[in-house]
């Protein structure tokens, strides 16, 4: 259990917040020219590290406001927090 | 089929607790960025809505509550019919924001007395330490693992908002819970 920084609502509990998992995934500009490899590459393959991640996080029972998140997995230490839209800060 | 009768809870006291069902009420969510929908909203309900997190704003008629930067929930008296219809008219139609009746699904608890925050952070992750003290704060939370908005009308009395579907449970939670703190 964590407490989370909603950009937002301020400090809550991580209990309020659902992840989406990782953030700044670029969508192809021409899904139709990739392969079955290369689509899968981008649709499911994620880096799950143990470390510093950049996520993407929904306030699910507050604001239902999606934000990105900065967070080290193996200690659940959080970085930074910024809205959406927003350059991801340099860590 | 919604039966308009539930939920229809009894009036309870507790030690140093009254649980009542303030109902009916009229709620309406309402959502917009533009500055027309500002103009509109401030018009029809002669009431600013609060920009800042957790907090609300009220006159005599109407409380308006701080749910997300786009978006409140206001509450009144069944009484002024007209003013959905106002501001439906004024800004749905428009496409200068959203106004969406939820009056049937919200339901409105008044919770009075020493222990009101005592029963709420016994079921609710959040932090009440602050928004105890605080006048008109606002906060949308978890109690029960149930989504609630809680609203600080007065010290020591809240309005709680809950799905009706949910209602009931929460109610029979609340009663139980009431005994133990």
């Amino acid at each position: 259990m964590f407490i989370i920084n909603c950009p937002y609502c301020g400090e809550r509990d991580q209990s309020e917040f659902s992840c989406g998992g990782e953030a700044h995934i670029i969508r192809p500009k021409q899904p139709t020219e990739l392969n079955d490899d290369q689509w899968a590459e981008y649709l499911f393959m994620r880096k799950n590290i143990k470390g510093v991640q950049f996520e993407r996080w929904n306030h699910a029972h507050g604001c239902r406001k999606w934000f990105n998140l900065v967070r080290d997995t193996s200690n659940d230490k959080i970085h930074a927090v910024y809205k959406m839209g927003e350059k991801p800060p340099v860590i | 089929m919604l039966n308009p009768e539930y939920p229809n809870f009894e009036k309870n006291t507790l030690d140093d607790l009254d649980l009542v069902l303030f109902e009916p009420i009229k709620k309406i969510n309402i959502r917009g960025k533009k500055k027309e929908f500002f103009t509109k909203v401030g018009k029809i309900l002669s009431i600013i809505l609060p920009i800042e997190p957790n907090t609300s704003s009220s006159n005599q008629q109407f409380n308006a509550l701080w749910l997300s930067p786009d978006e409140w929930l206001v509450y009144f008296n069944e009484e002024n019919n007209n003013v959905y219809n106002n501001l439906f008219n004024e800004i749905s139609r428009l496409n200068f924001g959203s106004i969406v009746d939820v009056s049937n699904q919200w339901i409105c608890i008044n919770i009075k007395g020493k222990k009101t925050f005592d029963l709420l952070s016994s079921g609710s992750p959040f932090n009440f330490n602050n928004f105890k003290n605080t006048k008109n704060s606002v906060t949308q939370t978890l109690l029960n693992h149930t989504d609630v908005i809680i609203h600080h009308t007065e010290i020591n009395e809240i309005n709680l908002f809950v799905r009706r579907s949910f209602s009931e449970d929460l109610w029979l939670w609340i009663k139980d819970s009431a005994r133990f703190i």
